[in-house]
C-alpha cells in the first residue's frame, strides 16, 4: 500500500500526461484515416511498431546519427507501407469494387495486421529490443528543478528523461500535423475530403489520391510515434497489439475522425491509466489491470455514446 | 433443388475417412493429436461462420467465450471438486450467459464498432485472467483433470470429432430452418428485417448465446483433454487464425470454415518442420547461412519455417478476402454440389418472356 | 379497420421534422401522401412504421397504440411498407426473401405451402422466373416488385408504398398498378408516397398534403389540387431541395 500524498499525485498525473502525448500522436494518425477512409485500421499498431524496429536498427547501424534523423526515417518507411498498403488492399474498396464493403474493411486491416507482425517475427526474431537513449537532459539544478542526464525533478517529483525527451518530440509531431492540416493545401484537401468527398471532388480534389495520402500519413503518424518510443520501452514485434487497442480507445472516448479529440482523448487516457493504476492498492493487480482501465472506458463509451465526446456518426 | 449426388460421395468418404483415421495413423500417435486439435479448431471457426458469416455480426470474442468456459469447468474442478463432465456443462452455459450478455449489449452497436467492442471485451478478459491469480493461476495457467482415464489418444479423436459433426449437424440444421433465413434477413438489412415481421432483437441475441455455447462447450472439452489452459491462448492472434479458417474456407459456408480450419491447422503443423528427402538434403546445406539469416532453421531432415508459416498465412487471408470474399473452398464445393440446380434454374427460365425487359432495364442502369 | 395519427411531433435535434400531424384512415382506400422534398413525408412513414418514436403524439393501429413498438411488432400487427431506396436482402435468393415475412409471421407454417404461395406471388408479380436469382441480381425495378412481393408475403391491412414508381421501367410500372389495384380490391388501405403526380391523381382517392411537418391539405384530390395553400407549397418554395429526412 502507498500512502497517497500530493506529491504521488503529481507524480501520477505528470507520468500520465507524459504517456498521453504519445498516445495523442498514435491516435491521430488513426483518426485521420478514418475521418478520410471512413474505417478503422486495425493494423495501427503493426505500423507503431515497425517504425520502432526502424528507428532500433538505424541506430544501431549508424551509431552517430542524430536520433530525429532516424525518427524522420521510420516515418518515411511506414509512409510508403501504407502507401502501398492503401493502393493494393484499400484502394479496391473506395472504388466501390467490394461488395461488403464494411466487413472487406474489418478483415483486410486484421489480415495486414496479422502478416505484419508475423513478417516481423520472422525476420527480427521474438526477442526484445531496446534503442539507447535519444540524448542526454541538460544538466540544471534551480530550486524546483533538478536534472541529471536521465532524469528531471520538478517541485521533487521525478520523471525519466527517456519519456520527457518521447513526450517533448511527439508533442513537435502533433504540432506539424496539426500546421499540416489546417495551413497546407494538402491539408485543406485532406479536411475537404473528410466533410464532403463529393464536393470536394467537383472543385477538383482526387477523393482516391486523398484516401492514399490520409493512410500513409496515418500510418507514418504511428510509426513516429512507435520511432519515438522504442527508447523507452523494449520492442517485441507484438507490441503493436496493445497500441492499437489504446488508439481505438482514444478515437472512440475523442470522437472518430475529430483530431482535436484525439489529442485530448489521448491526455486523458493516459492520465487515466496513469491515476487509476496508480491508485489501485494491490501493486501486481495494478499492474495486470492498468490496460483494462482505458478498455472499460472505451466499452462504456461505445455501449452510451457510440459517436464520442466530439465525434460524428459512423 | 436437388442436391448432386457428388455431395454424398464426398460426405461419406469425408466420414469414413475421418473414422478411420485411428488406424491410418496407428504409428503416428502426433498426427492424430493434430487431427484432434484440427477439429477443435474446426468448431471454432464453424461456429464464428455462423456467427459472422449467417447472423452479421463480426465478434472477436469467440476465443475468449472458448475460454471462458474451459476456465469455468477447470476452477468448479479444482475448488468445488466438480467431475469434469459437469465442469463442462456448467462452462457452456456460463459461456451462453456471457454471450447473451455480449449480445444484449451490442444490438446498437453495427459492424466497426461491435468489432471494436468484441475485442476489448476479449482484452479485459485475458488481462482479468492473467491478474486474477487466486483464481485463474495468472500467467502460469491452469491445470484441469482429464475427462477419460487413458493414455491413448484415440478415445478423444472419436470424441472431438463427435462434437465437430454433432454441431455441425445442429448448425447446419439451424441454418437452413427459419432461424438461418432470419439470420441471413438481419445480416442484410436488419430495418428491412424488421419492417417484414423479424424481431431482430431475439435473433441477434440467439445468433451469439447459441455460437457462444458451441464454442465453449469445444473449449471445455478439448482443455480437460489438454489437460492445461493459459490466458496465452487469448491473445488476438488466436482470434485471427480462427477468422483466416473461416474467410479462407468460406465465412458463408459452415462447411466451408470447417474444411478451411482443418487445411489450416495441418498445413501449418506440416510447415512447422518440412520434411525434405534425404537426396535433396545436400543440395540444401549449402544455402544453410542465408536460410538461418533469414530464420529458418535446418535440422538433419527437415526445414523449420518458424513464423515464415504465418507470414504466407497472412498473405493467403489477404489475397483471398481481396479476390474471393466467398473463399477459396466454399466455391468449390458449391462447383461440385450445385452444377443440377443451376441447370434447373437456366431451364425454369427459357420460357420466359420478360427476361428481355430485365435485361434491357439492366443495361440501363 | 383503422389507422390513427395522433397529433405527432417529431424533433431531430434542433429540428422540427413533423408538426402536428394528424392523420386518420379507417377504410380500404388510396390515400396519396405528397409533399415538397423535406416536408416530413418519410419521416411520417418511419414513426408509422416503428423506425422512429414520435416526441409527442401517438400511433394506434386497430384501436392498439402502437408507437411505443418496436417496428417488427408494428408489422405483426398488420401494417407492411416499402422503402424509398429498395432494400432487398442481397445476398438472398428472391424466394428466400419472400419466405421471410411468411415464416416471421407464421412460424409453423408448412415451408412447401409458403414457397408455393410466394411463387404465385412472383408470377403474379411477372418476375417468377427470377426466383433462384440472388437479391442483388436484379434491376432496381424487379427490386421494387420484390418488396411488393414481400408485402404481399405479409399480407399486411396497411401499406406504405414509398416511391414506389422511382426509376422502374415502364413495363415493370405496369405490374406496379395491377398490384396497387388488386390490393386495394382485396380491402387493403394503402399510403401512397410519389413525386410522379400522374399516378398519384390516378389511383388516389384521398389526398393529403404535408409542407414543413404539418398537415396543410386532406380530402378529394381534385379539391386539395386546386387548394391555395397546396399551390403556393408547391410553386413558391420551389428553390428548397433539401434531402428528405
Amino acid at each position: 500500500m502507498v500512502d497517497i500524498t500530493g506529491q504521488y499525485m503529481l507524480n501520477l498525473l505528470l507520468n500520465g500526461l507524459l504517456i498521453g502525448v504519445i498516445y495523442a500522436l498514435m491516435a491521430l494518425g488513426l483518426t485521420l484515416i478514418f475521418s478520410v477512409l471512413g474505417i478503422v485500421s486495425f493494423a495501427h499498431g503493426e505500423f507503431y511498431m515497425i517504425g520502432g524496429y526502424v528507428v532500433y536498427f538505424v541506430l544501431q547501424r549508424f551509431t552517430n546519427l542524430h536520433p530525429y534523423f532516424a525518427v524522420l526515417i521510420a516515418g518515411l518507411v511506414t509512409f510508403v507501407i501504407g502507401f502501398i498498403a492503401e493502393r493494393l488492399l484499400l484502394q479496391p474498396l473506395a472504388k466501390g469494387e467490394i461488395e461488403r464493403p464494411a466487413e472487406y474493411a474489418i478483415l483486410i486491416t486484421f489480415g495486414l495486421a496479422f502478416f505484419l507482425q508475423f513478417l516481423m517475427i520472422a525476420i527480427v526474431g521474438p526477442f526484445p529490443k531496446k534503442a539507447a537513449r535519444f540524448f542526454d537532459l541538460p544538466e540544471i539544478s534551480t530550486d524546483i528543478l533538478v536534472t541529471t542526464a536521465t532524469t528531471l525533478r520538478i517541485f521533487e517529483v521525478p520523471l525519466s528523461g527517456n519519456r520527457l525527451i518521447a513526450a517533448v518530440t511527439a508533442a513537435i509531431l502533433i504540432s506539424a500535423t496539426i500546421f499540416f492540416m489546417a495551413k497546407t493545401w494538402l491539408g485543406r484537401g485532406l479536411q475537404a475530403v473528410s466533410q464532403d468527398r463529393q464536393a470536394a471532388a467537383v472543385v477538383g480534389i482526387n477523393p482516391l489520391k486523398m484516401n492514399t495520402l490520409a493512410f500513409s500519413l496515418g500510418t507514418m503518424l504511428a510509426g513516429m510515434s512507435g520511432a519515438v518510443l522504442v527508447a523507452v520501452f523494449s520492442w517485441v514485434p507484438w507490441v503493436g497489439v496493445p497500441a492499437s487497442g489504446k488508439s481505438f480507445i482514444v478515437i472512440v472516448l475523442g470522437g472518430m475522425g475529430s483530431m482535436p479529440g484525439a489529442v485530448l482523448g489521448g491526455l486523458i487516457l493516459g492520465v487515466v491509466e496513469s491515476l487509476g493504476a496508480g491508485l489501485i492498492p494491490d501493486p501486481g493487480r495494478a499492474l495486470a489491470y492498468k490496460d483494462a482501465i482505458g478498455l472499460l472506458i472505451f466499452a462504456l463509451v461505445l455501449l452510451i455514446k457510440p459517436t464520442g465526446l466530439f465525434g460524428r456518426d459512423l | 433443388m436437388k442436391r448432386s449426388p457428388v455431395i454424398w460421395v464426398l460426405i461419406i468418404g469425408g466420414i469414413a475417412i475421418t473414422l478411420a483415421l485411428p488406424l491410418i495413423l496407428r504409428d503416428k500417435q502426433y498426427w492424430l493429436f493434430v487431427a484432434t486439435q484440427a477439429y477443435f479448431w474446426a468448431i471454432l471457426a464453424s461456429s464464428w461462420a455462423l456467427l459472422a458469416g449467417y447472423a452479421g455480426q463480426f465478434s472477436f470474442a469467440h476465443i475468449a467465450l472458448m475460454a471462458i468456459a474451459a476456465y469455468f469447468s477447470g476452477i468448479v474442478g479444482r475448488d468445488l471438486g466438480w467431475s469434469p463432465l459437469s465442469g463442462i456443462i456448467i462452462g457452456t452455459l456460463v459461456a451462453g450467459l456471457v454471450g447473451l450478455i455480449i449480445g444484449l449489449l451490442c444490438l446498437r452497436l453495427r459492424k466497426t464498432y461491435l468489432a471494436l467492442f468484441t475485442i476489448a471485451f476479449a482484452e479485459i478478459v485475458r488481462l482479468a485472467i492473467n491478474a486474477e491469480l487466486d483464481f485463474t493461476g495468472g500467467p502460469m495457467g491452469l491445470y484441469l483433470e482429464p475427462l477419460i482415464q487413458t493414455t491413448s489418444y484415440v478415445p478423444y479423436y472419436y470424441l472431438i470429432l463427435g462434437l465437430l459433426l454433432g454441431s455441425l449437424a445442429f448448425m447446419y440444421a439451424l441454418a437452413n430452418s427459419r432461424f438461418g433465413l432470419f439470420f441471413r434477413s438481419i445480416r442484410e438489412d436488419e430495418e428491412a428485417a424488421a419492417a417484414m415481421g423479424v424481431n431482430v432483437v431475439r435473433y441477434k441475441i440467439m445468433a451469439f448465446v447459441v455460437t457462444a455455447m458451441i464454442a465453449g462447450l469445444a473449449g471445455a472439452v478439448d482443455h480437460h483433454f489438454i489437460g492445461f489452459i493459459a490466458p496465452s491462448e487469448l491473445i488476438i492472434g488466436r482470434m485471427s487464425l480462427v477468422i483466416a479458417m473461416a474467410v479462407i474456407g468460406g465465412i458463408e459456408s459452415l462447411i466451408g470454415a470447417t474444411l478451411g480450419a482443418i487445411f489450416i491447422h495441418f498445413s501449418l503443423e506440416w510447415l512447422q518442420q518440412i520434411p525434405i528427402p534425404a537426396a535433396l538434403m545436400p543440395r540444401i546445406v549449402e544455402f544453410k547461412p542465408a536460410l538461418e539469416n533469414l530464420g529458418f532453421a535446418l535440422t538433419e531432415r527437415a526445414i523449420q519455417t518458424n513464423a515464415w508459416r504465418m507470414v504466407g498465412f497472412g498473405i493467403l487471408l489477404m489475397v483471398t478476402l481481396r479476390f474471393w470474399q466467398n473463399g477459396l473452398i466454399y466455391p468449390i464445393i458449391q462447383r461440385l454440389t450445385r452444377q443440377e440446380a443451376q441447370a434447373e434454374t437456366v431451364a425454369k427460365r427459357q420460357p420466359a418472356p420478360v427476361e428481355e425487359t430485365a435485361a434491357q432495364e439492366r443495361s440501363e442502369e | 379497420m383503422n389507422l390513427e395519427v395522433r397529433d405527432v411531433v417529431k424533433n431531430f435535434g434542433g429540428l422540427q421534422a413533423l408538426n402536428h400531424v394528424s392523420l386518420s384512415i379507417d377504410k380500404p382506400e388510396i390515400v396519396g401522401l405528397i409533399g415538397p422534398n423535406g416536408a416530413g413525408k418519410t419521416t411520417l412513414t418511419n414513426i408509422i412504421d416503428g423506425v422512429y418514436k414520435p416526441t409527442e403524439g401517438e400511433v394506434w393501429l386497430n384501436n392498439e397504440r402502437v408507437d411505443k413498438m418496436p417496428p417488427y411488432q408494428i408489422a405483426r400487427r398488420g401494417l407492411g411498407r416499402t422503402f424509398q431506396v429498395t432494400r432487398a436482402f442481397r445476398r438472398m435468393t428472391v424466394m428466400e426473401n419472400m419466405l421471410v415475412p411468411a415464416l416471421a409471421l407464421h412460424p409453423g407454417a408448412n415451408r412447401r405451402e409458403v414457397e408455393q404461395k410466394a411463387y404465385e406471388v412472383l408470377e403474379f408479380l411477372t418476375v417468377e422466373h427470377l426466383a433462384n436469382e440472388l437479391g442483388r441480381g436484379l434491376s432496381g425495378g424487379q427490386q421494387k416488385l420484390l418488396e411488393l412481393g414481400r408485402l404481399l408475403m405479409l399480407d399486411p391491412q396497411f401499406i406504405i408504398l414509398d416511391e414506389p414508381f422511382a426509376g422502374v421501367h415502364p413495363k415493370l410500372q405496369e405490374a406496379i398498378y395491377s398490384y396497387i389495384n388488386k390490393a386495394h380490391s382485396d380491402g387493403k388501405a394503402i399510403i401512397l408516397i410519389s413525386h410522379d403526380m400522374d399516378s398519384i391523381f390516378t389511383l388516389s382517392e384521398r389526398l393529403v398534403v404535408l409542407h414543413f411537418g404539418a398537415v396543410i391539405a386532406d380530402g378529394d384530390p381534385a379539391k386539395v389540387k386546386d387548394d391555395s395553400a397546396v399551390i403556393e407549397a408547391y410553386l413558391g418554395k420551389d428553390e428548397e431541395e433539401d434531402e428528405d429526412a
